[in-house]
């Protein structure tokens, strides 16, 4: 080949490229169109989940993504995208930088973003006050619940305990391990926390051993070892559920005003237990028609009935509301959530 | 009890419910074969399916799936030198090796009935343990759980190479996998080690990517080097008698068969261990099984037994976790926790009436893993040719595919780009490790069990202070250790003994 040629060949493989980047640029750059009853028609929209297959912000997501097009004009394909890493952070920088605002994507992820965007955790690029919130799928409790041939019926009892009462977690920045540390802390409990279990189910393994005495995690997860006679619920947080409301409430346990204030905040996201949420910027007649959707998909019937059967708590919280606590949970001031950070590290 | 024992046979073998589990089957043999694709990704994605079935139909679908995955996920692994699972990595040392000396169906042959055995020795404990295992389980606790993992870890002895050169390399080999199991937050104090500002990293390395790095990178490089195909020039074995060669091996060494298989059930029974943990014991078990220094130095090098000790395991590993999982609803490994989801879905708490109320369905899911490995290793074994044949494919045709199939492999684990960064990384240090002579097997086994040790080591001391040293299951498994360290040395001078009465 002479070098005439080859250059000629450089310069044919040029052109081409830059047709085909005009091409998609002026596809990519078109304007959406002005959005529509039949907007969805033929689309997809897309679920991206902040952990792997399998766990419940996973089920969620793919319950909600089941019934979602039903509700939603034109009826689109909807496809779950997991992005696990950094207990979810990734993924809420996904939708919040990355994603585009049209409608196509919405996120769920962990309820703790909030309090990592609280005390600024390394990573965090997000600002979740800014994102369009379609609300929650469902809320819970965290509660504390102890072996129940254990002496320990009331609080009253837990503040008797000589030896300290032996509580398995998994890790700091999961409410297995930060509930119960406030507690003590914070309302004088007698307790010893024990970490590093690699599941809230390895910790009930532990109960059942008896190697630990209890254990903390949300109300949902532990009910069929409170109704199986395991264990016994003994203290609970500030979102109200039927079945254990008469359970004490942690913040009126607390000795100190400033206990009171973080054991408030740490809890505060389980009002949202299951967020759900788009990117910033999505246009008001569009973001209208994902919450309606959302609420819709919620009340289905259908939904609903398989939601029971797979033990997945349905509780719908608007996105007002849902913002209203994101607002809440950031509106504290600096040297708050530095006191905060000290106690309270993100986790799973 | 028996009744529900036969009862659940027959079960599976209803019209709908066998249709179900044959589905799962031919789902199940695709996904093991494809790298890319992990067992417990196409569980989660097979899930909504099980919403309309009943308990029996759902459980035959989705464990005939998943209980043929590491019989085809271990032909991978010897064909191409990639894992076709996170779980069938180690039956690449010699079985590739096996490959590329153009023994590819004996190979084949020797894993697919050892798996075969495997999956039947899993699935017979499993029937065998549902009276005593819930006191079984109940009775590890987490400093048992800690020796455990310093038995494993004392395999690395028997995983590096003789003297006392190789014997540094491997330690040394092995606590490089200790430290690199201690990259993102540690759960005590919730501080973030070695991730570098990386979100990548706060949840550990991801154990695909590694593998694959470690074990398809070199195989590549020395494939492109060669320029010849996986069999190279050598003189190829014939398939059909190869085969036969190989399951032949397999009874042939059926005490390590067996042994292996109870490792890997052993570990599958223990919350918390699963993963890629069994399949390495229980090649660590295989080494150790050699007679003398010489047996020894052929592991690795295409010896056998190399591939019938981790075959055996990775399957019966799976009648293994799912005793923990229906019986206390902790997951023994991570696609265990993936069937709880089916479980809530099909509303069947797991817990005492699986032993009871749900005994039955509880024996058909034991049937349905025996039955699955049948057909899978039959079918198998019908289009073995094929498959082997593809050892004589030419290397540039094959390189791309194989590169594909790792990038797609190791990419699915986080669908992030870091993923195929790990990558990366591991095959280059994979390939100087094997450039310098170091082994790679210790360097997985600290990385497998370093997390493992290090949490239960933790929560056995600030529970039980210096106390639970003392406990007898504890103290029998620091005799253990023992034994699996000097071991090696132990043979080692015997043999040498021996070769000097020779020389005498």
């Amino acid at each position: 080949m002479t070098k005439k040629q080859s250059a000629a060949r450089v310069w044919r493989a040029l052109a081409w490229l830059a047709a085909v980047a005009s091409v998609s640029a002026f596809q990519l750059s078109r304007p959406e169109t002005a959005f529509a009853a039949g907007y969805y028609e033929g689309k997809t929209l897309t679920v991206v989940v902040g952990y792997k297959p399998g766990g419940g912000y996973d089920r969620y997501a793919r319950l909600i993504g089941k019934y979602l097009p039903r509700h939603l004009p034109g009826n689109p394909t909807v496809i779950i995208q997991n992005m696990p890493g950094a207990n979810s952070i990734i993924a809420a920088n996904h939708v919040f930088s990355v994603a585009k605002p049209d409608g196509l994507t919405i996120g769920t992820f962990n309820n703790g973003l909030v309090i990592a965007q609280l005390t600024r955790v390394e990573g965090v690029k997000y600002d979740l006050t800014k994102l369009s919130w379609l609300g929650s799928a469902a809320s819970d409790a965290a509660i504390l619940a102890l072996r129940s041939d254990l002496p320990f019926k009331t609080v009253a009892d837990l503040r008797k305990a000589k030896e300290p009462i032996v509580i398995g977690a998994t890790g700091p920045g999961s409410s297995t391990y930060d509930f119960p540390a406030l507690l003590k802390e914070f309302a004088g409990l007698n307790l010893k926390l024990v970490s590093g279990y690699s599941s809230s189910a390895d910790v009930m393994l532990a109960i059942e051993r008896k190697e630990v005495d209890g254990r903390a995690g949300s109300y949902a997860s532990i009910l069929p070892y409170i109704t199986n006679g395991l264990v016994r619920p003994l203290i609970r947080t500030r979102v109200r559920v039927p079945e254990i409301e008469k359970l004490p409430v942690d913040e009126d346990l607390a000795t100190t005003p400033k206990g009171k204030a973080l054991m408030a905040v740490r809890s505060a996201p389980e009002a949202i237990y299951r967020p759900f949420a788009a990117p910033p910027g999505v246009p008001a007649d569009a973001l209208k028609t994902l919450r309606d959707g959302f609420a819709a998909a919620l009340r289905d019937k259908d939904l609903l009935a398989e939601a029971a059967k797979g033990k997945l708590p349905i509780d719908y919280v608007s996105a007002e509301e849902a913002l209203k606590i994101v607002r809440e949970v950031l509106s504290q001031p600096p040297d708050v959530a530095r006191e905060i950070g000290k106690y309270i590290k993100f986790g799973d | 009890m028996f009744d529900s024992f036969i009862q659940g046979l027959w079960v599976i073998f209803e019209g709908r419910t066998f249709l179900m589990m044959g589905l799962g089957i031919i789902l199940g043999f695709w996904v093991g074969l494809l790298p890319g694709l992990g067992g417990s990704t196409t569980l989660a994605l097979m899930l909504p399916f099980v919403y309309k079935m009943s308990p029996v139909e759902a459980f035959a679908f989705l464990l005939g799936m998943h209980s043929v995955v590491s019989t085809t996920g271990d032909i991978t692994s010897v064909l191409f030198g990639i894992p076709g699972e996170g779980t069938t990595a180690a039956t690449i040392p010699d079985g590739h090796t096996m490959a590329k000396k153009g023994e590819a169906g004996r190979a084949l042959g020797a894993v697919l009935m050892s798996s075969l055995i495997g999956a039947l020795i899993g699935a017979f404990a499993l029937a065998l343990a549902v009276p005593v295992v819930r006191p079984l389980v109940l009775s590890f606790g987490s400093p048992e759980l800690f020796m455990l993992a310093v038995v494993g870890i004392a395999f690395i002895s028997s995983l590096s190479g003789q003297g006392t050169r190789a014997l540094l390399r491997g330690v040394l080999a092995g606590l490089l996998g200790l430290l690199i199991s201690l990259v993102g937050q540690d759960p005590q104090a919730g501080v973030q080690r070695f991730t570098f500002g990386q979100l990548y990293l706060w949840g550990g390395l991801d154990l695909v990517p590694v593998l694959v790095g470690l074990f398809a990178v070199p195989e590549l490089v020395d494939l492109a080097v060669r320029g010849t195909s996986i069999a190279g020039e050598l003189p190829k074995d014939n398939l059909a008698s190869g085969v036969w060669l190989g399951i032949r091996d397999t009874f042939r060494h059926l005490g390590l068969t067996v042994r292996c298989s109870l490792i890997g059930t052993f570990i599958g029974i223990m919350p918390g261990l699963g993963g890629g943990v069994a399949q390495w014991i229980a090649y660590g078990h295989a080494v150790q099984s050699a007679r003398n220094a010489e047996e020894r130095e052929r592991f690795g090098k295409g010896d056998v037994r190399g591939v019938l000790g981790p075959g055996a395991a990775n399957n019966s590993k799976e009648g293994g976790s799912l005793i923990p999982t229906i019986t206390f609803g902790v997951p023994g490994s991570s696609s265990m926790a993936i069937l709880l989801g089916a479980f809530f879905l099909q509303g069947i708490v797991p817990g005492p009436d699986m032993l009871d109320k749900h005994l039955v369905l509880t024996f058909s899911m034991v049937w349905t893993m025996v039955v699955a490995n049948v057909i899978t290793v039959a079918i198998s074994l019908v289009f073995l040719k094929q498959l082997a044949r593809l050892t004589t494919v030419r290397g540039s045709i094959l390189i791309p595919f194989i590169v594909f199939l790792a990038f797609i492999g190791s990419y699915t684990s986080n669908n992030h780009i870091g993923d195929l960064l790990v990558f990366l990384i591991f095959g280059l240090v994979g390939f100087s490790m094997i450039k310098c002579g170091w082994p790679r097997a210790p360097l997985v086994l600290g990385f497998v069990l370093g997390r493992i040790a290090e949490n239960n080591f933790y929560i056995s001391t600030v529970r039980y202070g210096s106390a639970w040293l003392a406990r007898p299951m504890v103290l029998l498994l620091v005799v253990l250790t023992v034994v699996v360290v000097i071991y090696p040395f132990v043979r080692g001078a015997k043999g040498a003994a021996a070769r000097a009465a020779e020389a005498a």
